[in-house]
């Protein structure tokens, strides 16, 4: 059954006998006029909400509001009258133990004709996630960004023209709803893959067509998706409305951006990413960057590069976490071949023994030399990010300038660059270096770790540079 | 077999279904399926492998008629990463020429306007708008699974030993589940190949020649790493050889950083035929680094390490000074000259004869040390490597060979 959400109006001759057990019913099946679906991706809830125009009588009239197959919360569903609201009222409601999704208003009307009413509830198995995919010119100055959102649902319910809404931010649930959904034994319903065997094209034009409605003719583009903050949150609102059958997944272009400049940075953090240096696409969210109108919620970003022959190359993947408006977005790209490492130990000494009352050695201070050397053989100098880190009481003293030299001429003279040293945190240093077309650029530092008893603190203290 | 199907449905026998139909009516549907006209498949990622398929399909002019184009793209007994699939016009054809895809003067707009992804399906159905009816070129890319690269290497040394020839292959692993036809190959270096890709097949490339580059044949000594060399022979360790390549244009390489890959070594046997000397694989070797590969051990270069001396100098209480020579005797049973790299690892020494190092042991050079050695080392490094030269073994038969005698004369410093 297509749709399984059904509100009975039950016939007035039926109506006065109030929440009685009857298996033979006359009912009226009220069309839903309007749905709007609120689906949030931080948890598996969407609310539900449906126009219906019913026709009341004075005084008792019993609504039967049924939910098979689906993965409605029974506690979440709310009736409220749109119209003639001072004279409708729920007197009560009532679950029929018999009939698990199953609910019965008994609404108090003073006013009798034809009234539009909202029944909203919550409901889980529809989601929604976001994916990004980069595509940057063949210099790798400039990318073509695009955002889509993915639309699925699982929920056992077809909604046919509804008003989509996507939420993105944290909300606190403290059941989840799909738990109180299946709390009377019920299974949760399976995506209708046979039915859809066949009907697959059809279907998809169907959903194509309703939505865009007989007259407006072919959508032209993509659907506008219209960002709009709402307190901590942030909603996305797909223009017009869409139809996503139960089972299937519709995906639509949400954030478009082109020529967004991105800049190139290496980062060396081996306790962070490993022996090798990786390379990072970085922008920020804003609009200077044909972006930041609104956050960027969390998605995979896949970055691709034009080969320059209407072909692409695949750059990488990374999960991107949510981004805030003017915030940098950075996709690391792993490890790349043509920028090389190395860090030598120059020196080793130890000096400023400490002995106890038996002579023996209890602390010492250990001091090192090192050369951190970076190769590039890209095309354009790349910059860098160096991060050291150590453990225990270290004192470092970096130069305060790298040197940079020619990688196929050895008796090439350095070009000195001024490089400042900084402390990331109580343990970590960082340089940021450039280093030149097809060349070397070499960053020296010295250390002074206390062991033992002289081991004081727990923190590396940078010393003036050298 | 081709697994991935496309499926043009014209847009007019969709508008038809826009009003339910029964299901039997929904089976009667006329259906183009275009052809690839092209294959690229990019290896430049060492883990993700990216198809990119060119066809040429037809698109009817959308129309408040006929809707849009809807194109269905499915696939069965292969891995594709659905997520990753991009559907890209390129250009629309007119007459004989090509027009540009997009917004403005003598372009033509063609835009995907969503993605539909059927339940439990390997599919998936764009929604096309098409501003004129006509023949459109468009590139579908995706990420594929089971489509990977190797490489390996093809080494053939002269007869000298002095210089080889590198042979650098890819070789492209098809067990995707598709056939992919004739499709362009490129591993993001050397040239482009074209390329029946079928089924379950394995395909090697040569990428590319590297003549007459020069190599450096080492032996080399490390009691540490290979320890004794038998019971016979107490004091002595194998002697590991290798060929030694630089991957720079001074040394003939340098064009690419070397994949790692197995390296098969081969030699000239000065009679037009060649010998095989053994394989190794090779790692990562970045533009200007050097790639080592192993070939074995040498039986014609004899060494035997002894400790010759071991005196304790007391600091003060724990604290002391190691005072050590080494001796090594060295002998050259082999035609040629040689260089016998000697590694010792001084740490290890420190911690057999004098205590716990506390890190990279300080070290000072003695004066006993066979003057004249050449000695190469980092500072704070305790890993010195002797380099002696080693004279060829004697013409006349009946000569003795020379043992040589080398001492290393070395203080472990601040030990406790």
């Amino acid at each position: 059954m297509n749709n399984r959400l059904i509100l009975v109006c039950a016939c007035v001759l039926l109506s006065s006998q109030i929440a009685r057990a009857q298996n033979v019913d006359l009912a009226t099946l009220p069309n839903r006029d309007t749905v709007q679906l609120t689906i949030y991706n931080s948890e598996d809830i969407t609310l539900a909400k449906e126009t219906r125009s019913i026709t009341l009588k004075k005084g008792m009239n019993r609504l039967q509001f049924s939910w098979a197959g689906t993965l409605i919360d029974p506690t979440s569903v709310q009736f409220r009258p749109l119209e003639h609201a001072d004279q409708i009222e729920v007197a009560d409601t009532v679950f029929l133990g018999q009939k698990p999704q199953h609910l019965i208003w008994n609404v108090q009307s003073e006013f009798e004709g034809q009234a539009l009413v909202e029944v909203s509830y919550f409901t889980s198995g529809l989601t929604w996630q976001m994916d990004y995919v980069a595509v940057s010119n063949p210099e790798e100055t400039q990318m073509k960004f695009r955002g889509y959102v993915r639309v699925s649902n699982n929920s056992g319910e077809e909604y046919k023209n509804a008003e989509i809404r996507l939420i993105v931010g944290k909300i606190n649930l403290v059941e989840k709803i799909a738990d109180l959904a299946r709390r009377d034994g019920k299974q949760p319903p399976k995506p209708a893959t046979a039915r859809f065997e066949d009907l697959r094209q059809r279907a998809a034009l169907k959903s194509f067509s309703l939505a865009e409605g007989a007259s407006a003719g072919p959508a032209k583009e993509g659907k506008k998706v219209v960002k709009e903050g709402v307190g901590e949150y942030f909603m996305f609102s797909v223009d017009g409305t869409e139809t996503v059958p139960n089972g299937w997944s519709k995906r639509m272009q949400a954030v478009t951006a082109d020529d967004v400049e991105f800049d190139i940075v290496y980062r060396m953090r081996a306790y962070q990413y490993g022996p090798r240096p990786v390379r990072f696409i970085k922008w920020p969210n804003d609009k200077e960057h044909k972006l930041g109108d609104s956050p960027l919620p969390n998605g995979v970003v896949r970055v691709f590069r034009e080969n320059g022959s209407e072909g692409l190359s695949y750059l990488g993947n990374q999960v991107l976490r949510y981004v805030p408006i003017q915030a940098p977005v950075e996709v690391n790209l792993g490890v790349d071949d043509l920028v090389v490492y190395d860090q030598r130990k120059t020196s080793t000494s130890r000096s400023d023994f400490q002995f106890n009352r038996h002579s023996q050695v209890t602390g010492w201070d250990e001091r090192q030399g090192w050369v951190h050397t970076l190769r590039n053989y890209r095309s354009k100098p790349i910059q860098v990010e160096l991060r050291l880190q150590w453990a225990g009481d270290v004192e470092v003293t970096a130069e305060s300038e790298a040197s940079s030299f020619d990688v196929d001429n050895d008796d090439d003279q350095a070009l000195r660059v001024p490089t400042t040293t900084t402390s990331f945190d109580y343990r970590t240093i960082a340089v940021e270096l450039m280093v030149p077309v097809r060349g070397k650029t070499e960053y020296v530092l010295s250390s002074v770790i206390h062991h033992g008893a002289n081991a004081k603190q727990n923190r590396v203290r940078l010393l003036k540079t050298q | 077999m081709r697994r991935l199907l496309w499926v043009m449905t014209l847009a007019a026998v969709f508008t038809a279904m826009a009003f339910p139909p029964t299901i039997a009516d929904a089976r009667i549907k006329l259906a183009a399926l275009p052809a690839r006209e092209r294959v690229e498949i990019q290896l430049d990622n060492g883990a993700y492998t990216l198809v990119e398929e060119e066809r040429i399909i037809p698109l009817l002019k959308s129309s408040s008629k006929t809707g849009n184009n809807v194109i269905d793209f499915s696939w069965s007994n292969t891995s594709i990463d659905k997520d990753s699939i991009q559907f890209r016009p390129l250009a629309f054809r007119a007459g004989k020429d090509w027009q540009p895809i997009g917004k403005g003067q003598g372009k033509v707009a063609i835009n995907v306007i969503n993605v539909a992804y059927p339940p439990g399906e390997n599919s998936l159905v764009w929604e096309v708008y098409a501003a004129q009816a006509g023949v459109v070129k468009v590139r579908v890319s995706y990420l594929i699974h089971n489509l990977t690269r190797t490489f390996n290497y093809r080494a053939l040394a002269n007869k000298d030993e002095s210089v080889l020839t590198l042979r650098s292959f890819i070789k492209l692993r098809n067990y995707s589940g598709e056939e992919f036809g004739e499709a362009g190959v490129w591993a993001g270096f050397g040239p482009k190949f074209l390329k029946q890709v079928g089924q379950q097949e394995e395909i090697q490339m040569l990428v590319k020649s590297f003549p007459q580059v020069p190599i450096v044949k080492t032996f080399s000594f490390d009691w540490y790493t290979n320890g004794q060399l038998n019971p016979d022979k107490p004091f002595a360790s194998p002697i590991p050889m290798h060929y030694e390549l630089t991957n720079n244009e001074k040394n003939q390489l340098g064009a690419f950083p070397l994949q790692p890959g197995k390296v098969r070594i081969f030699i000239e046997d000065g009679r037009g035929g060649q010998a095989f000397l053994g394989e190794d694989v090779s790692r990562l070797t970045p533009l200007d680094d050097k790639m080592r590969l192993y070939l074995g051990q040498s039986r014609d270069i004899v060494c035997s390490r002894t400790v010759l001396k071991n005196q304790r100098h007391v600091v003060r209480g724990n604290l002391h000074h190691q005072e050590i020579t080494l001796k090594y005797e060295i002998e050259n049973f082999r035609d040629k000259p040689a260089t016998l790299d000697i590694v010792e690892q001084l740490n290890r020494v420190a911690v057999e004869y004098a205590g716990n190092p506390h890190g990279d042991v300080e070290w000072v050079l003695g004066e006993s040390t066979t003057k004249g050695l050449k000695i190469s080392y980092e500072k704070g490094k305790a890993t010195p490597i002797l380099h002696v030269g080693l004279d060829a073994r004697p013409k006349d038969p009946d000569a003795k060979v020379e043992k040589k005698v080398v001492l290393f004369h070395f203080t472990l410093k601040n030990i406790w």
